[in-house]
């Protein structure tokens, strides 16, 4: 996954959090190797488009993105980013060892999800509805017992698909509380600026422009759920009509690509930065 | 005692042009001094009508009060019938404005819901069109108003053309009460080809950096019509506009009722209706009615606005249009909807969602889109007297003193492209109230005055029911398997239609294998261009080929 | 993709097979058959979830025209408008040809 990344910054990872990144299928098994690899090839990938003068006119980040989306909006510098992510990571694998977890239903409204969150959320077995990535795919957080629940329910209910996420952590729900408070602490010592550009936030889906709602969002985003598919009709709304995705893969894109067919999308992972470059030069002009 | 100036405003609005003159000429001001004009002329709190509707935008002017000082500008009561462009709501994230009362904002759904919700947008009131331009008139009378023109001459005279939409109710509203008329030109000429607006009537012009934005809201491509658009249009033309005679109508902007546009020529015809139905209409110059113009189905044709690529058809179908002695259109927003209103047989529109009752909204999900020329048009005048067929077709038979009424037709497919169901309970409008902190619930088209629907299932007569659970019962009939529509059985269906309350397409004599594409008049906009004898440019994103 | 199995006790026999409708986006092909057998319907669809609409779809057509017949459905993503518009379709032709 890194090896494009220049080994000073592999290395500067090294000197601020102690963590060697190995850059191998094992070491990814470990979820805060992988937070901060992905975390690296971004930051790598926004120095490529600095270079290259290609600067955004509003920036998303989705839950860990959101870092590097700080980055390119000049709100946080690369190493405070890097630090509080390995802080991020490493809370987050301490908060929930085992028992919790994510899932994802396709093809009912969050609303219809809702409704059947209320049905089975309890003390014992506490189930959020949680990241909205599109109008019919939602996903839900908290307990494995409540989350195979509410996934049972939505088959019943003529939910096209329904998954059980390989993700050990409810993350996006109030159950992240714990990680929320950490990070207001090692936050409040972080020199922050307000964004060069609108910052679409994740915890309410606005367009933010002060470092304040940033700042938020770095704090609490775990604890709210992701509205992607509300960011991504305030950017349209703001007269955007372009996305770039960093590395790595392609989720995103197609997410927007469904979602405004119209869109002129580039994902970094299948184009070098010189034909990127030439692309946006050329969409500019017209 | 000191006696009162009866010239206040006046002397006020004198000053205000004394602060400028050093940047004045005549009328005119240097594009690159609008951002200073601004912050002169227009003070803390002041009301302004900003010109942008759904096809035409002061793209230049708005711009421009978006980039003023916000420590100078700030707090102002806007006023604009669509919120359409960024700019429109960033300057109330940035202080400029705090206040807003508006009708459409459906291209800022979200984001104005988001800020309505946050408070950085306090609403005065959602309103229809011409409540909106009525109270220009009465409690929100503009201290300035900034409007968009295509040419201006020397002395001030403002051509608006095609699209001169809803120029003339906002200039009105501020010149004769002493407020600051502010317009953007495209082109300065010598000559206007004709006067829209008297020079008289105008304070400053500013020569525009690019010409006014304008969309080509009203383009449907032929293609793009589906079998069931075209089985309701059939059931449309059958059950409503043939059964109640209708000579004046209104067409909302979707499929479905273009669908009924391109099924005239050929469908209406076998149906030997041709001179008998339709003749009058208030509507956009939407290209989809071209073939029903030239195959002698349109008299006439008043529009709001224009309509991008139909200019050239327009100039040379006068009988037809309101075109101006130089040959181009005149349009006419508040006219127009006044004419909505008061003078039509018929509202023909489609919706997101109808509920048990038979209320429709397009607020769903979050998104606060107000609403556009429905409200007014799908609405019933009752103080009216009409003596149509269509509106004595809809007068009780037992009370000598009843009262006709308006057709209001919403027509939809009983589930959206989505999948999800559009007749349901309770509509999203009615939490987006909630979320949004409205006086009112969003509903675009209000039960009462819904006299028909029409689904792919048939056609419920709400106007011939007789309490609100016969009326939900016909609704639940026509709903097909939404969730409303299950509640419907066999036997409630057979009692509706012996009472002539639903009718099914069998019950109208339309035959579902008819319902085939090549039915249409048009199937494309090339069809559309042959059908005009090359009159209809279109747009550069209808067109499939060059 | 799901594939949906149902049947129905109708008994008004149909005489002759008929087939409306292509498999496109949004819309579907429907094969009707005459049988002596039960009345079945056989669907392969695109969109996954729907097993509930379909029923609701059928139980409502086969209510109002209690036809015997074998039925084979291939969907790509049509709403339920769009089926029951075939499924009349067919049924129309069924007449016409009588």
């Amino acid at each position: 996954m890194l090896k494009d990344v220049p080994q000073e910054m592999i290395d500067r990872v090294k000197v601020l959090t102690g963590v060697e990144l190995t850059d191998d299928d094992k070491a990814y098994q470990d979820s805060i190797q992988i937070q901060l690899g992905i975390l690296l090839l971004q930051l790598f990938n926004i120095r490529q488009l600095k270079q290259a003068k290609q600067f955004p006119d509003a920036v998303a980040g989705h839950s860990l993105g959101i870092f590097a989306a700080g980055v390119a909006a000049g709100v946080i510098s690369e190493d405070d980013a890097i630090k509080i992510v390995f802080i991020r990571s490493t809370k987050m694998q301490e908060s929930y060892p085992v028992g919790y977890g994510m899932g994802a239903i396709v093809g009912l409204t969050r609303k219809e999800v809702s409704t059947l969150v209320e049905q089975v959320n309890s003390e014992t077995e506490p189930v959020f509805t949680s990241n909205q990535n599109s109008e019919l795919q939602t996903v839900i957080s908290g307990s494995i017992a409540g989350i195979k629940k509410v996934l049972n329910l939505a088959k019943e209910n003529s939910a096209q698909k329904t998954v059980l996420l390989k993700v050990p952590v409810p993350s996006h729900s109030p159950l992240m509380q714990s990680v929320a408070d950490v990070l207001e602490k090692e936050l409040s010592n972080v020199t922050l600026h307000d964004p060069s550009c609108t910052y679409l936030a994740n915890f309410n889906g606005h367009a933010v422009r002060k470092v304040d709602g940033v700042k938020y969002d770095m704090i609490n985003n775990l604890v709210h759920p992701v509205y992607w598919d509300t960011m991504m009709d305030v950017a349209q709304e703001l007269g955007i009509d372009t996305t770039l995705e960093v590395q790595p893969g392609q989720t995103f894109t197609k997410l927007v690509k469904s979602k405004f067919p119209d869109f002129r999308t580039i994902t970094m992972n299948n184009m070098n930065i010189d034909d990127i470059e030439f692309l946006l030069e050329k969409w500019k002009r017209g | 005692m000191v006696k009162r100036s009866w010239t206040q405003n006046r002397d006020a609005k004198a000053a205000k042009m004394e602060s400028i003159a050093s940047i004045l000429d005549g009328k005119f001001v240097d594009t690159k001094n609008a951002k200073e004009l601004f912050e002169e002329v227009i003070k803390p709190g002041d009301k302004v009508v900003l010109e942008g509707d759904n096809q035409k935008q002061a793209s230049f002017l708005s711009k421009t009060l978006a980039s003023v000082n916000p420590e100078r500008v700030h707090d102002l009561h806007m006023i604009m019938s669509s919120v359409s462009r960024p700019e429109h709501l960033d300057i109330f994230e940035t202080g400029i404005a705090k206040k807003l009362d508006f009708s459409f904002a459906g291209p800022q759904s979200t984001r104005i819901s988001q800020m309505i919700a946050d408070g950085t947008v306090e609403v005065g009131d959602i309103h229809t069109y011409l409540e909106l331009y009525a109270r220009l008139y009465v409690d929100l009378i503009p201290n300035v108003v900034l409007v968009a023109a295509d040419k201006v001459d020397h002395d001030g005279n403002l051509y608006t053309g095609a699209n001169t939409e809803e120029t003339p109710v906002i200039v009105e509203s501020a010149a004769f009460k002493d407020g600051i008329v502010i317009v953007q030109a495209n082109e300065i000429v010598d000559k206007v080809p004709r006067v829209d607006i008297p020079g008289g009537w105008v304070d400053v012009v500013v020569p525009a950096d690019e010409p006014y934005q304008l969309e080509p809201l009203f383009t449907r491509d032929p293609q793009n019509v589906t079998e069931l658009q075209i089985l309701m249009g059939m059931m449309a033309i059958r059950g409503i506009y043939e059964k109640h005679n209708v000579q004046s109508v209104n067409h909302g902007v979707g499929f479905n009722t273009a669908a009924i546009e391109l099924l005239l020529p050929t469908y209406g015809e076998q149906l030997g209706l041709k001179g008998k139905i339709v003749p009058n209409w208030e509507v956009n110059p939407t290209p989809t009615l071209i073939p029903a113009i030239e195959s002698g189905w349109v008299q006439t044709i008043h529009s709001f606005g224009g309509e991008v690529g139909m200019e050239n058809y327009i100039a040379h179908r006068p009988d037809i249009f309101f075109v101006g002695k130089d040959g181009t259109m005149r349009s006419n927003r508040a006219f127009g909807q006044m004419a909505g209103q008061y003078a039509l047989d018929m509202f023909v529109g489609s919706t997101l969602q109808i509920d048990q009752f038979g209320n429709s909204s397009t607020v769903t999900n979050g998104r606060l889109s107000g609403f556009g020329g429905a409200p007014n048009m799908g609405s019933n005048p009752t103080g009216r007297r009409h003596s149509t067929p269509a509106w004595q077709s809809l007068r009780p038979d037992n009370d000598p003193l009843g009262k006709g009424q308006k057709l209001v037709v919403q027509m939809v497919e009983t589930f959206g492209s989505n999948k999800k169901p559009v007749f349901v309970d309770h509509l999203d409008a009615e939490e987006v109230r909630g979320e949004a902190k409205l006086a009112n619930v969003p509903i675009m088209i209000y039960s009462e005055d819904t006299t028909h629907i029409v689904t792919e299932e048939g056609i419920a007569y709400l106007y011939k029911t007789d309490s609100m659970a016969e009326r939900k019962a016909a609704i639940e009939a026509i709903a097909g398997v939404t969730p409303v529509g299950l509640r419907s059985n066999a036997k409630e269906l057979a009692d509706l239609r012996a009472k002539g309350i639903v009718a099914l397409p069998e019950d109208l004599g339309v035959h579902r294998s008819e319902a085939k594409r090549s039915l249409l008049a048009a199937q494309n906009m090339d069809d559309l261009v042959k059908w005009s004898d090359g009159l209809y440019n279109p747009p550069a994103k209808f067109r499939s080929w060059s | 993709m799901e594939k949906l199995h149902f049947n129905f006790d109708t008994k008004d026999a149909i005489s002759k097979p008929v087939h409306v409708g292509v498999v496109a986006s949004g819309d579907l092909e429907v094969i009707f058959r005459p049988t002596d057998k039960q009345t079945e319907v056989n669907i392969v669809t695109g969109s996954d979830g729907f097993k509930e609409v379909w029923s609701n779809v059928l139980k409502r057509f086969f209510d109002r025209y209690p036809i015997q017949a074998n039925i084979e459905i291939n969907d790509f993503g049509s709403t339920p408008g769009v089926v029951n518009l075939r499924l009349t379709q067919a049924l129309e032709e069924l007449h016409d040809e009588k």
